[in-house]
């Protein structure tokens, strides 16, 4: 202990004493028996009545100038806990401050959360700048992002940390780094600094220590957010008919044992189940008919998923329940009358659907509808050669594929027939050519995604004839599959929001073997899977970009309100902040989509740390405060006090005599 | 010390046949047709009756408070209050055996050696009453027990015959609220007051310096205080006590009186019979 904190007490003990001496001034009275004591009224004694003013104001005017000449002495060693910044050379810095704004930071330590201390982290170091320093700040929930580009403004700085929020976003700390060193390497200051407020926790454990071999000096700041910490939350929640399929991940080495997973219709819990008992899993619940006649929960469309109990972090514990398969229809527009002679009954596309069992009605239209309103119930739309769109059928195809519908266009000789006034835009710009096929079969080398599998049953298709693309349209497609010569045989391109895929045969019996081949079939699967999925809510992980190409008018309502829009160039783009639901108005065209748990996020264990991140010469966590001035304002002050009440006094002593 | 006070007979409060006239009164049928008196008849003509006093004996009836604060007994007192209102109480026994009176004496509060006498004559009577008072020592509270005084009013409430003499000696200071309404409610039916309130020198006076923390003997009260800042409102406080018992009593017809134990007792005495009359 230094010899000057025993001063310090000496003065500590002295600052009381005007404190007794007062008290021993105001003794009690000596007490006495005294029958008509009820009649006496009750006085302070003189002395107390003396003193009740004026010595008193001059009693607290002199105490707090004993006090402050107290704090006064000691503020050399008035210390706190808060951040601040060391200056072994005294000259300006640049720091920037890396603030962790992702899902672990929510967890709760010492009953407020890991982003909320970091954001007072950051208010201290803040307040420990000086005129000519430079901050910046960079956020690290995923995708690294900058708040506040490198400034001198402090005031500007300070804004900036009071208006950071907290996200559910994963963790990308490495890139946040990289961005801080970036913002920071061209400063002109020649102490400069990274300040990372985080728990580390950005799933990667064993991930290089963070500040190992940066040339930027890097402080880990606030040790406390790294402590141990255990969370289970639900990755997803897929509904599936009456079935809901909920899936679970917790933290190393914790469990959700002895908790419940439950889905709630608002505050009515529909159906329960015990969480998995491990790391991570999945439980099925079943929505039954209630029994006290309320509405059936298989038809509820806002169903949340709840994990029951607690854990550091609460906000992981409900999702919404997403709809796995969108309601929407197939349609097909094939040539039943001429499949009808050849089959002996439905066009083969249509036997081939049913085949498939798919969960999902297949309705066989004659003609491709000319106004948009009566594509918009179907999902996706399977077109069998067809003679060309007309002007109408095209609008109303455009904006059904601009919209996020999917089309399968077999070509075949009609569609290379087309009459005049009538095209395969927009989903083939140009004219198809009807020709023979110079060499048969497939190449399953060129086969990709989902028919790489199948394609070797495609080998040896039987073909005539074929259609060949004009070669101006064959750079708008990406190939599935081509012909043993080269051209496409299966592809597919995006129009808009939707996607086109294109088989260069028919569909027909007696035009190739093709719908008699597995490939057939797994092409009409992949292509149902890819409508329904683009029919039902989208699902991606919160804090990826959603992109709009080409919209006009985007808004996103989010669980935390309207999301702002980022237009970049002739590209929409919104980032989900926050786990939930969001509602997305397209061009008027509405759409759900929901952002969903990084699983990362629930490993809170937290990346190692360089020793020489510890702060060493870069900052500390006890900083000295200089108070000296404000202490003698202060004192100041007291003195004009103390000299006003004297002189009050004596000029009421005078008066009185 | 009765002797040099009071001798020979005194007037009572029953009117009737008698050989003193007391005044007129409206004839009411049943009277005694002897009485009416004719010259009013004829002047007035208004039928009025005659009345006349009438000597007889008059019981004494002598209520000592006994309670805690009666004990207390200043620097610069001769004796507590107490004792001070049993000299008086034996003096006054003394009278009206003298006179052939009977004498009975109550107390409220008290320690368990005052006990309190049925109204008797004679000169055993007297003798039972000053080995009582002798005996008497403080005791109780009347502020936190109301049923103390309610006792002992109740005993001459329903005792006390018409014509008897009631002669209470406290210090009023820690009676209830009420109590100057219940003690004055005894002159009725015929009935004599006399309150007499004797206080210590002390208490009339304040005569303490400096702020001193005052214990009341009864009700618990604890009163801090600078003596020369609060003497005038206590002695105005202690007025405005004695007027408000008085201002009752005189609305009833009772009388009160004022002793302070340093007093002459043969002058209170005296005071008393006066007031009695």
């Amino acid at each position: 202990m230094h010899f000057v904190y025993g001063l310090a007490l000496l003065a500590a003990v002295l600052v009381a004493a005007p404190y007794f001496a007062h008290r021993l001034r105001r003794r009690r009275g000596e007490e006495r028996v005294f029958a008509a004591a009820r009649l006496v009224p009750p006085a302070p004694p003189r002395a107390r009545r003396r003193s009740k003013l004026e010595d008193r104001a001059l009693f607290g005017t002199r105490a707090l100038a004993v006090v402050g000449l107290a704090v006064l002495g000691a503020s050399p060693l008035v210390r706190c806990s808060r951040l601040a910044l060391q200056r072994p050379g005294g000259a300006s810095v640049a720091i920037a401050l890396v603030v962790d704004d992702s899902m672990s930071m929510r967890a709760l330590s010492s009953g407020t959360t890991r982003f909320d201390r970091a954001k007072e982290g950051a208010r201290q170091l803040l307040a420990s700048t000086r005129e000519g320093d430079a901050v910046a700040i960079v956020l690290a929930g995923a995708p690294a992002r900058v708040a506040l580009a490198a400034t001198t403004d402090l005031g500007a700085a300070r804004a900036a940390v009071d208006a950071l929020v907290q996200s559910d976003r994963g963790t990308d700390l490495d890139g946040a780094i990289g961005m801080s060193h970036a913002l920071i390497a061209q400063l002109p200051q020649v102490d400069r600094r990274v300040v990372v407020l985080s728990d580390l926790a950005d799933g990667h454990p064993d991930g290089p220590p963070i500040g190992e071999g940066t040339e930027i000096p890097t402080w880990v700041a606030l040790p406390e957010l790294r402590e141990p910490a255990a969370d289970c939350g639900i990755l997803g929640a897929d509904r599936l008919g009456p079935r809901v399929r909920v899936r679970i991940a917790c933290s190393h080495d914790a469990t959700a044992l002895g908790r419940e997973v439950t889905l709630l219709d608002g505050d009515r819990v529909v159906a329960r189940a015990a969480a998995p008992s491990g790391e991570s899993g999945e439980t099925t619940l079943m929505l039954a008919e209630p029994a006290d006649g309320g509405p059936p929960a298989a038809q509820a469309d806002s169903l949340q998923a709840h994990l029951t109990g607690t854990d550091a972090i609460a906000a992981d514990d409900t999702a919404p329940v997403v709809i796995e398969a969108g309601p929407g229809s197939i349609a097909v527009v094939a040539d039943s009358v001429d499949e009808l002679a050849v089959t002996g009954g439905a066009p083969v596309v249509e036997q081939a659907l049913a085949a498939l069992e798919l969960d999902v009605a297949v309705r066989p239209i004659p003609a491709l509808p000319d106004r948009s309103e009566d594509l918009a119930p179907f999902a996706g739309a399977i077109l069998d050669d067809p003679p060309g769109f007309t002007p109408e059928e095209r609008r109303a195809l455009g904006s059904f594929l601009e919209g996020g519908g999917v089309v399968l266009l077999a070509l075949g000789p009609r569609a290379a027939a087309a009459p005049l006034g009538a095209s395969l835009d927009p989903i083939v710009p140009h004219a198809v050519v009807w020709g023979p096929t110079p060499v048969p079969g497939v190449d399953p080398a060129t086969s990709a995604g989902v028919l790489a599998e199948s394609a070797t049953s495609l080998q040896d298709v039987a073909a005539k004839s074929r259609v060949t693309l004009a070669p101006e349209d064959v750079g708008n497609f990406e190939p599935l599959l081509k012909w043993k010569d080269g051209p496409l045989f299966v592809a597919k391109r995006s129009v808009g929001r939707g996607e086109a895929w294109i088989v260069t045969l028919p569909f027909a019996i007696d035009a190739s073997d093709l719908p008699l081949r597995p490939a057939f079939l797994a092409l009409l699967d992949a292509w149902a899977a890819e409508a329904r999925a683009r029919a039902a809510p989208r699902r991606t992980d919160v804090g990826v970009a959603w992109a709009f190409p080409g919209a006009h008018g985007v808004t996103v309502e989010g669980p935390a309100g309207r999301v702002p829009v980022v237009y970049d160039g002739p590209v929409a783009r919104v980032v989900p902040p926050l786990l939930g639901t969001y509602t997305v108005s397209v061009d008027s065209k509405r759409e759900l989509r929901v952002a969903s748990l990084v699983a990362r996020e629930l490993d809170l264990r937290p990346r190692g740390a360089a020793p020489a991140a510890g702060g060493a010469g870069l900052g500390d966590s006890h900083a000295a405060i200089d108070i000296s001035s404000s202490i003698a304002l202060l004192l100041l002050g007291l003195t004009v006090v103390e000299m006003t009440l004297r002189l009050r006094a004596r000029t009421r002593a005078v008066a009185e005599t | 010390m009765a002797e040099g006070v009071y001798a020979g007979s005194h007037r009572s409060a029953r009117r009737g046949a008698g050989v003193e006239f007391g005044g007129h009164r409206a004839y009411t049928p049943g009277d005694d047709l002897r009485w009416l008196d004719r010259r009013s008849l004829l002047l007035h003509d208004r039928l009025l009756v005659r009345q006349f006093e009438t000597e007889t004996d008059r019981a004494l009836r002598l209520v000592v408070d006994a309670t805690t604060s009666m004990g207390y007994r200043g620097t610069g007192a001769p004796g507590a209050k107490l004792a001070f209102s049993a000299l008086v109480s034996a003096a006054l026994a003394r009278v009206a055996v003298s006179s052939g009176d009977p004498v009975g004496l109550t107390y409220f509060g008290g320690g368990p050696n005052s006990r309190s006498l049925p109204v008797s004559g004679g000169r055993e009577a007297f003798e039972r009453i000053l080995g009582s008072l002798e005996a008497a020592e403080a005791g109780g509270d009347a502020r936190a027990d109301a049923s103390v005084l309610e006792r002992a009013l109740a005993i001459i409430a329903r005792s006390a015959r018409r014509g008897s003499i009631v002669v209470v000696l406290s210090d009023l200071l820690d009676l209830p609220e009420v109590a100057a309404d219940r003690v004055s409610a005894i002159a009725t039916r015929g009935r004599v007051l006399v309150v007499v309130q004797v206080l210590d020198p002390d208490e009339v006076s304040l005569p303490f310096e400096g702020t001193v923390r005052l214990r009341s003997l009864e009700g618990d009260v604890v009163v801090e205080t600078d003596v020369e800042a609060t003497r005038a409102r206590y002695l105005a406080a202690l007025a405005e006590l004695t007027s408000e018992w008085d201002r009752a009593l005189a609305a009833r017809g009772a009388r009160f009186v004022r002793a302070v134990t340093t007093d002459d007792p043969v002058r209170i005495v005296r005071e008393i019979v006066q007031a009695a009359r």
